[in-house]
């Protein structure tokens, strides 16, 4: 990674006709830094390619369609697993407190707003952006990004703007699924105590459900999508020192993500909070 | 290198490289020290070098893959360093680039390798086109078979002939070698190497070859240069470095 850095900055002293030795050994922060600064200037990249013709369509849609396909089964599981369980869970309390129709309500609120979103995106994170990061390391360490430089395809453009692209817009319709599994799940779980029907279940659940829950719990998914693919293209892309790289490349495309989604989602709970108290 | 005005002073040579104390370093360690190379048209270097001593170094940064710390590298006249993005691209489809470690692309079969250079710089957008020189590419490596195959397929000799194939579709007008014959069976290697002779008679190109193999440098090369410590240590022809009293240059030569 230090090493392209260099390169980036060697590039434009070269330019300026200057001397350029970079020899330092960063400390943990400066690394922080030096990370922050690459991916900021990806991300530059990545919009300076996104708005410049040709449009990669069918690569993106290849993308798009490897990752949902991928992902639906594992997303299916975890997802009717969560709305099960987190129904079984809160069933106890709220008959205590004799609210046991309010239990619909209470998990779609929290598998809408919060837990939906969150889990669908880890999951995400583990299962797609590892694999954007390793694809894209392996490439970077057998000279594939290289060879397709030198056969005139811009590689940030035929790789990293179709891949996070295609995370932006497929990572919210998984997580969209994901809810929607889960709702079943929640379903299927009030119904272990005695029925209740489909269309009284949906009323119950939908009642608490107002636009300032979906709406900011699904545009904060845009958000998830786009760090997930943009954090593996640049671990992969900027991947070194071989199949060792490619490892850490992969490894740590899924800790940075998962963190950054924890970072959004807390950007977006404060931000809908603001939002909520002025549309009262 | 600060005037790049008088870039029209060089179109009257006929130098298709030429590279001027070219120097680069990694990690404080400098690799390159002062590399001086001129390539005319129609002209096969070969480089010769211990490993890791810079030589897939040198050609990357011909074609504009790693930057150079200082010094010139002009391609058909122009400053590779001061090219914009169009410039390069312009100059990347007329220099072919063959890597040491192939660089065949994973996720695509053979025959979608080779049509890659081909539909991405929208050269020939005809389908039935593209098919015969795809066909005439594998054919001239000897591998029509393999068309519909994966490159994990491949055993690594066919993949380097794969790689091959897919650098020459574009008839390149200057060829950069990275150990074209490593790995080969002697045989192979021989084909390789008359390649490269009917490529260079056939389209008057140019190329630099780092090779270890010393047959293919006696069969290819009009040139031959040593790098040694960031710079050329020797050069000559074949016949001449062979009979050079230097023990280091002999130290190449040494047949068994
Ligand atoms: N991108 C890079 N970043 C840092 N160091 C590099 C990079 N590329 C090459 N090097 C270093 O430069 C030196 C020369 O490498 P190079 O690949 O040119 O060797 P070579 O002469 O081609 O050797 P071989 O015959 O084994 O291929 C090596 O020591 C390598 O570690
Ligand atoms: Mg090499």
């Amino acid at each position: 990674m230090k090493k392209y850095l260099n390169n980036i900055f060697n590039r434009k002293k070269h330019k300026e006709g200057k001397k350029s030795t970079y020899d330092f050994k960063p400390s943990w922060l400066q690394n922080f830094l030096l990370e922050l600064g690459g991916l900021s200037r990806f991300t530059g990249n990545f919009f300076r390619e996104l708005f410049s013709y040709p449009f990669e369509i069918k690569e993106f849609l290849k993308q798009s369609y490897r990752m949902g396909l991928s992902t639906l089964p594992l997303i299916g599981i975890t997802a009717f697993i969560m709305g099960l369980v987190l129904t079984l869970q809160s069933r106890p309390v709220l008959v205590d407190f004799g609210a046991e129709s309010w239990l619909p309500g209470m998990v779609s609120v929290s598998i809408v707003r919060e837990i939906g979103p969150v889990i669908t995106a880890l999951i995400c994170a583990g299962k797609i952006g590892s694999g954007i990061g390793a694809e894209l390391g392996s490439m970077r360490v057998t000279e594939q990004i290289d060879a397709m430089e030198v056969s005139g395809t811009n590689p940030i453009k035929y790789l990293v703007v179709t891949r996070v692209l295609a995370t932006t817009f497929m990572i919210p319709m998984l997580i969209f699924y994901s809810d929607a599994i889960s709702f079943y799940g929640s379903y299927v779980a009030v119904n272990m105590h005695g029925f209740i029907s489909p269309q009284l279940f949906i009323t119950q659940a939908f009642d608490p459900l107002h636009y300032f829950d979906i709406v900011p719990a699904t545009i904060k998914t845009f958000f998830f999508g786009f760090a997930i693919g943009i954090i593996g293209c640049y671990k992969g892309y900027y991947s070194t020192n071989g199949t060792e790289g490619v490892g850490r490349a992969a490894n740590s495309a899924v800790v940075i993500s998962s963190l950054v989604i924890f970072i959004i989602d807390l950007i977006a709970v404060q931000l809908s909070e603001i939002i909520h108290i002025f549309s009262i | 290198m600060e005037n790049n005005k008088d870039i029209l002073n060089n179109t009257n040579n006929n130098y298709v490289i030429e590279i001027e104390h070219l120097q680069k370093s990694f990690d404080g360690r400098m690799i390159l020290k002062d590399i001086n190379l001129k390539v005319k048209k129609s002209e096969n270097v070969v480089i010769l070098g211990k490993s890791g001593i810079g030589k897939s170094v040198l050609i990357k940064c011909i074609v504009g893959l790693i930057f150079p710390d200082k010094g010139s590298i002009k391609v058909f006249g122009k400053e590779v360093t001061q090219m914009n993005h169009k410039e390069l691209n312009e100059m990347r489809t007329r220099v072919g680039f063959i890597f040491q470690s192939n660089a065949l692309y994973d996720s695509m079969t053979v025959r979608e390798n080779l049509e890659f250079p081909l539909r991405r710089n929208k050269i020939i957008n005809d389908k039935k086109e593209i098919d015969n020189l795809v066909y005439e590419a594998l054919e001239n490596v000897g591998l029509t078979d393999v068309i519909d195959k994966m490159p994990a397929e491949l055993s690594g000799g066919m993949r380097k002939r794969i790689s091959l194939a897919r650098t020459l579709i574009l008839k390149p007008e200057i060829i950069l070698y990275d150990e074209p014959t490593t790995g080969l069976d002697p045989l192979t290697s021989r084909e390789i190497s008359k390649l490269i002779n009917t490529i260079q008679n056939k389209y008057n190109a140019s190329s630099i070859i780092i090779t270890h193999d010393l047959e293919c440098a006696k069969r290819t090369s009009n040139r031959i240069l040593i790098l040694q410590d960031g710079i050329f240590y020797a050069k000559g022809s074949f016949d001449d470095l062979k009979t050079n009293n230097d023990p280091f240059v002999k130290s190449f030569f040494i047949t068994v």
